[in-house]
């Protein structure tokens, strides 16, 4: 529960390798005491996201010793591993962003209906803006969280659950270890303090660094041929 | 009866609100009837008229039951016994008893409190030292079971002990039996003494528990926060006094767009005039005296859309120096606070969580909007558990839940009742799952 101060009782990180995810509950930590479920691949709250009874077991286990306040989904997946053909890495890209976290998504939506209170924070990159060659498999996967979770953010309006989205652009972190630093990049620890934002904003869509809103409408109208040579860089 | 939709409902310091839904209570039959069918995920709360500050009468995603239409009361002037139900207000139950020249022997701050109100969190009033709690006059509590049951507790028997102070977790109240005082007028005789420090306060306080029946201080906690303030003792009065009726509920304050006007300069400024104010001295209304704040309807909107917390909590005699250093950490904070009264207790009640206790309790307004109070606050906690003291739960909207086995010893026994009474847990609010209470 809440206290007075609006200061969570209990949350969950749910992708508890995530460095983005565990500097935004770092940040939470600072001024608040919580108590705080790290969902990873091993542990107490052990969780195979590409495994559908897995997923509803985690939830039940979650909601099963008292309400949750907040929950953080920061599972995703590049899908450029070198190993594996373009096909393979479609469908773990799908399986991980799209499936596994949506139907996680809608599970804990669920929950936090009956409870009456409680907020989902869901991280949807700018890479879902306009296809690029280099991203466009995870792009589609972020494409289609980020419409499904500002749906169900509109469905639940009123109902005390709230779904916030955070659409960050270039985050240094073990995720993009080696790739070019694009325009705009930002630490774990700097998306971390947009994502504490974006989780009291009543604004349903928040962007890291805010000044993407903006370039996301420029990278999203302009001609194919500029956005080519901008995107090959 | 019928349900609502989930709705927004904020406790008296407005500083946080949950949706639940609400269902009136028109009978006690029907009542019965709705408590035996219906096992709702989320709990059932008895509620009355909301004016604990924080989330006891809260309930997220459940349903609140409205007991204010449940408000007889009879009163047997022979015996002084007056049977009252548990959505009578104390007000009604005093105009009600000053018609036949008696009085509750126990009244709180605020009139607009229901019975089932006043046992859930066995409220104390300015006769504390005299009197105990309210548990102190009531003979017997009828209470409709989660089971559908209706049952009568006397003194002697746990379950009344469980549902004294036990906020509403145990069932909800019907029926109260009050033994009510003589009183000779409608009137305290009050003598109101300012004093120029917290030394001063204590020492004059401590030496009127004696000679009266009525006794709490004003302190002044803004400005130099040395703990100057007004010293209020009164008797029950011989001479009657014209009363407005306290049903009218006075003028409200207007909503100027949920802006806090309580800042530390504003409560300094109140403070100052408060304490230069002309001392009373002889006959006040009774009803008056005992709710100060009931004139002005909706007090509690000064404080703005960020609300307010009320935090009041008991330390042993010989522990003052407590007081100090509460003072020293609100003057760095710099929060003023706009209310803070002093009280010295009398012995407690033998009920597992209900709050008073023999010492001294004092009680502080701030608004939520001061930086810095939250960990203030959780810090204080921690050296007043050190020191053996504890909070007003029905007043709580932040403590840690780590902390109060601490505060209440005996939290373990009061669950082993409660779960007895209500096996199932049907019986739920905010503050029980936030604070793990069962």
């Amino acid at each position: 529960m809440l206290n007075g101060f609006k200061s969570m009782g209990r949350l969950a990180l749910i992708g508890s390798g995530s460095e983005i995810g565990q500097a935004i509950i770092a940040k939470l930590m600072e001024q608040k005491k919580s108590e705080v479920i790290q969902v990873g691949r091993t542990g107490e709250f052990a969780l195979d996201i590409t495994d559908k009874s897995a997923r509803e077991r985690l939830v039940n286990q979650l909601f099963a010793k008292g309400d949750l306040d907040l929950a953080v989904i920061a599972v995703g997946v590049l899908g450029n591993n070198a190993e594996k053909s373009a096909s393979e890495n479609l469908l773990e890209v799908i399986d991980v962003n799209y499936l596994g976290t949506l139907h996680l998504l809608a599970l804990i939506a669920e929950r936090m209906k009956i409870q009456a209170h409680g907020t989902v924070l869901v991280i949807s990159s700018f890479a879902q803006v306009r296809p690029r060659v280099d991203n466009f498999a995870y792009g589609s996967t972020k494409a289609g969280v980020d419409f499904y979770a500002r749906g169900l953010a509109e469905e639940l309006r009123g109902s005390g659950v709230e779904i916030k989205i955070l659409r960050p652009g270039f985050v240094k972190s073990k995720m993009t270890a080696g790739m070019a630093i694009a325009p705009f990049a930002i630490t774990s620890d700097e998306c971390a303090k947009y994502a504490v934002r974006a989780i009291t904003s009543k604004k349903v869509v928040t962007w890291a660094p805010s000044l993407l809103k903006y370039v996301a409408v420029v990278f999203a109208t302009m001609p194919a041929p500029i956005f080519r040579r901008i995107s090959q860089r | 009866m019928q349900i609502t939709d989930l709705q927004p409902i904020s406790g008296w310091g407005n500083n946080f609100h949950s949706r639940s839904a609400r269902a009136t209570a028109t009978s006690i039959a029907d009542l019965q009837e709705f408590v035996a069918k219906l096992a709702p995920s989320r709990g059932l709360l008895p509620v009355g008229l909301h004016r604990s500050y924080g989330d006891s009468a809260l309930n997220s995603g459940g349903i609140l039951i409205d007991m204010v239409a449940l408000n007889q009361i009879e009163i047997d002037p022979l015996t002084r016994i007056a049977v009252v139900g548990g959505g009578a207000t104390i007000a009604a139950l005093e105009r009600a008893a000053l018609a036949q020249s008696l009085f509750p022997p126990v009244v709180p701050g605020t009139g607009f409190v229901t019975m089932g109100g006043a046992i859930a969190a066995d409220i104390h009033g300015k006769s504390h030292h005299k009197t105990g709690s309210f548990s102190h006059c009531v003979r017997r509590i009828s209470l409709l079971l989660a089971s559908g049951e209706i049952a009568v507790f006397k003194r002697s028997d746990p379950e009344f002990w469980a549902t004294v102070g036990g906020l509403g977790l145990t069932g909800i109240v019907l029926e109260v039996e009050i033994e009510l005082r003589a009183v000779q007028s409608n009137a305290v005789d009050v003598s109101e003494h300012r004093v120029k420090n917290l030394s001063e306060m204590i020492d004059l306080l401590g030496r009127s528990d004696e000679d009266y029946e009525h006794t709490v201080a004003w302190i002044d906690l803004s400005g130099d926060y040395r703990g100057r303030g007004v010293v209020s003792l009164g008797n029950y009065g011989s001479t009657s006094v014209k009363s407005k009726d306290s049903r009218s509920n006075g003028p409200s304050l207007p909503s100027i767009a949920g802006k806090n006007f309580i800042t530390p300069l504003s409560a300094r400024a109140f403070n100052e005039i408060w304490f230069r104010k002309p001392l009373k001295n002889g006959a006040v209304a009774l009803t008056q005296y005992m709710h100060p704040l009931d004139g002005v309807n909706n007090w509690n909107r000064i404080y703005g859309d960020s609300g307010f917390l009320q935090y009041q909590f008991v330390i042993d005699i010989g522990q003052e120096e407590i007081f100090e250093r509460l003072f020293a950490g609100l003057r760095g904070l710099k929060a003023a606070s706009f209310l803070g009264v002093l009280k010295k207790f009398g012995p407690g009640s033998q009920a597992p969580l209900s709050f008073p206790r023999a010492g001294w309790t004092l009680t502080l307004d701030y608004s939520m909007a001061v930086p810095g109070l939250e960990k203030f606050l959780r810090d204080f906690d921690e050296e007043l558990v050190a020191r053996g003291g504890r909070i007003y739960l029905i007043k709580d909207s932040r403590l840690d839940a780590r902390l109060l086995p601490i505060m209440y010893p005996e939290l373990n026994r009061w669950r082993e009742m409660r779960s007895a009474m209500d096996p199932h847990g049907v019986w739920k609010s905010d503050q029980a799952r936030r604070l793990q209470i069962c």
